[in-house]
């Protein structure tokens, strides 16, 4: 088919869009095996219960669900710094099957807990600002896709300075470093390890109100898929780094999109294997991934 | 060292204890003599709540023929009561496998009503066939179900509509209704050809519409091109790029082949975001309360195609047995029972009147009795209002309808007006002010 600017431009904003949802995803769960070495297999699970919170608050407010990111991102905190005390502290260092099956396990709680709550009927809500376009050359781009995509990057800049700038994002950085030598110079890297998956579970929740508000469906059963593309984005991007989760997740984004364009939409979750095959052959450690210890 | 071991064995014990009490069993103590009928139904997992519809609407059916007596067996001189066999696919092909298996060999179940998709179904058909049991399917769009020669399918009968019947149907109301209304309304010479572009689930569901549509182009000589055929992955909830992709096409009219949690963001992302302006097309299962609520405005003037409508009853002889099936499901279990709800409470309803007819619980003989059952409709219209099974493929044939929704201000939803069989119409189909057709 003929792919002309409109088209190309276009099928872009849906990419870095989706980019976006997936840099989140992502990051959160880098960032907990950055600094834990854990690999949460629930991670998507969060997304789906930030959607759920969203979706609440929603519906018992009516405020602005991007108002409600004040909500899922606490709220999803909080959740997160609850598994990471219950789940993860008692068993961290007794072996990495059981942190797996911990992580597994998690998934059927989640969704079923959710489906409790919530019922498992498919759900949707609309954002307020569904109608309004904004005119990009001879395109209309929803200002939804706009506001998501500026909203992302502002979580992700707060996320920077954070871990740059505050004694407790060194601390952070510290012991994702070496935790042994962290824990030498004095930080509490228990405290860094509820730290690390309250803001990877806050990150999750945030993609989950995105989710939301781009107007997609959601049940309890929605996370799996997410999260198997954020797995893969992490490996790309390379184990604990963050940079390499957001191009990790820019790129994963982008190549779906055109994928579908160009193929067809049956090879579009392939693409993201295709390319994870293709980089841990030239790159066995991802795009920014260091040699491990 | 010795209290571990014990410790552990009793763990083990109460670990077993709880697994069993968690598996859903049979509903009652099975009476000496009863219709045993496995019901398979995804109970678990993404497709639960159909499953749920499956599994009460099969009890109500049930609860139904028990109060008035059971089932008359003239072998055992007597009549006998259903007793209802839960067989949880957990959404899953090992799951439908393992259920059905179970039914059979454990429970030792007569017959087995039920079955979602396709792919699950296909599954565990070659057990079936193993132990020669009958089987009534009320799910599976997919025609390969009762006409795949690697099993034998000879114990199953297909009582759903299948993708050839629904993609046939709706193929030719585009062409007999649509084409000419867009033909009319602009002006265009009425032999002008329909653009139509196709949105399908990549799976045997969604290529079994993608196959009905072109063969029924092909065999009638249709003045339809399709202009662009995009898939999708099932479970896929970004459809933008394939919108994108089939406005560039410039079609009049987009065919969807989805199920409710695809629809709903198809026509919601083609009219919010890609801008796509034409009139969409949704398959029968996606005729549910829960696609009114989601789909919202987007869905104002679109096209589903029906057989079983949670907000119109087609006038006619089963308007009461329809009214009577919603109003008892709503009572005994609140909500709607659904499509697959409907079918499986006829489906119930077959066995018994199969097993009358044989006289037996014998399964060959009941088997015979399925294959040459003349029954009345029951609550879904079927062809010459006689529920029977074709003499090649065992697939009973049902009259579909086409509805278009229309934005009712009282409920702030769509609500849905039949627009075509002819002797079925509510209102006329109409195409909307904003609607904007392909270039000629």
């Amino acid at each position: 088919m003929d792919i002309g600017l409109d088209i190309f431009l276009q099928v872009l904003v849906w990419g870095l869009y989706a980019g976006c949802i997936y840099i989140l995803l992502a990051t959160g769960l880098n960032l907990i095996f950055g600094v834990m070495k854990v690999v949460n297999f629930a991670h998507g699970q969060l997304l789906m219960i930030g959607a759920y919170v969203t979706f609440s608050f929603f519906v018992l407010t009516g405020f602005n669900p991007y108002v409600l990111l004040a909500a899922s991102i606490p709220i999803l905190i909080l959740i997160g710094v609850s598994i990471e005390r219950l789940c993860f502290r008692p068993i961290l260092g007794t072996g990495k099957l059981n942190e797996i099956f911990i992580s597994i396990g998690l998934i059927y709680i989640l969704e079923n807990v959710a489906a409790m709550i919530w019922t498992d009927e498919w759900k949707v809500i609309q954002s307020p600002f569904e109608s309004i376009t904004v005119a990009v050359g001879d395109m209309k781009i929803p200002v939804d896709y706009l506001i998501i995509i500026v909203t992302t990057v502002i979580i992700l800049v707060a996320l920077y300075i954070f871990l740059k700038k505050s004694r407790l994002g060194l601390a952070v950085r510290a012991t994702s470093q070496n935790r042994k030598a962290a824990m030498l110079v004095g930080i509490n890297v228990e405290r860094m390890d509820m730290l690390s998956f309250g803001i990877g579970a806050g990150l999750a929740g945030a993609a989950g109100t995105l989710w939301v508000v781009s107007g997609q469906v959601f049940n309890p059963y929605m996370g799996s898929v997410p999260a198997v593309k954020a797995f893969a984005i992490v490996i790309i991007g390379g184990l604990g780094s963050i940079p390499g989760a957001i191009i990790g997740g820019l790129l994963l984004g982008i190549a779906e999109n055109f994928t579908v364009l160009t193929i067809g939409g049956a090879w579009k979750d392939a693409v993201a294997f295709l390319i994870l095959i293709i980089v841990l052959i030239i790159k066995p450690t991802g795009l920014f991934g260091e040699e491990a210890e | 060292m010795k209290h571990t071991y014990v410790l552990l064995l009793i763990g083990l014990v109460l670990f077993g204890a709880f697994l069993a009490g968690c598996t859903q069993q049979q509903v009652s103590t099975t009476p000496s003599q009863a219709l045993k009928i496995g019901v398979v139904a995804s109970l678990t997992g993404p497709s639960s709540t159909t499953g749920k519809d499956v599994w009460q609407s099969a009890q109500l059916a049930a609860d139904e023929i028990n109060a008035k007596g059971g089932v008359y067996v003239k072998d055992l001189g007597k009549s006998v009561p259903i007793v209802l066999v839960q067989g949880d696919d957990e959404s899953t092909r090992e799951g439908g496998q393992k259920a059905v298996s179970k039914m059979i060999t454990q429970d030792n179940v007569d017959m087995l009503v039920g079955g979602f998709s396709s792919a699950v179904v296909s599954a565990h058909q070659s057990i079936v066939a193993e132990h020669n049991v009958p089987y009534i399917i009320t799910g599976a769009s997919t025609p390969v179900i009762t006409r795949r020669t690697d099993v034998n399918t000879s114990y199953m009968f297909h009582h759903a509509p299948t993708t050839d019947d629904s993609g046939s149907q709706t193929t030719l109301f585009i062409d007999n209704v649509i084409r000419p209304a867009i033909n009319n309304k602009f002006g265009y010479p009425a032999e002008r050809p329909l653009k139509l572009a196709v949105l399908y689930q990549d799976s045997p569901y969604g290529k079994g519409h993608l196959e009905a549509i072109k063969n029924t182009i092909a065999n009638n000589s249709l003045k339809i091109n399709l202009v662009s055929q995009e898939t999708f992955k099932m479970g896929e909830s970004d459809f933008r790029t394939a919108l994108t992709s089939i406005k560039s096409a410039d079609p009049d009219v987009v065919y969807v082949a989805a199920f409710l949690n695809e629809q709903i963001p198809i026509e919601t992302q083609a009219m919010r975001d890609v801008d796509l302006k034409k009139i969409f097309i949704a398959i029968e299962p996606n005729d549910d309360p829960d696609f009114y609520k989601g789909v919202g405005k987007y869905g104002d003037y679109s096209i589903i195609q029906s057989r079983f409508s949670p907000y119109t009853v087609p006038k006619g002889p089963t308007e009461t047995a329809y009214k009577k099936f919603v109003s008892d499901f709503d009572k005994k279990y609140g909500g709607f029972p659904g499509m697959m709800g409907v079918a499986t409470y006829e489906g119930v309803y077959i066995g018994a009147k199969a097993v009358e007819n044989a006289g037996t619980l014998n399964k060959t003989a009941v088997k015979n009795a399925i294959a040459t059952l003349q029954m009345p409709q029951i609550v879904e219209n079927m062809q010459g209002q006689t529920i029977n099974f074709s003499q090649d493929f065992r697939e009973s044939k049902f009259d579909l309808t086409m509805e278009q929704l229309v934005w009712d201000t009282a409920v702030n939803e769509t609500r849905p007006k039949i627009v075509s069989p002819a002797n079925l119409k509510e209102s006329e189909f109409v195409l909307p002010d904003w609607y904007v057709p392909a270039k000629a």
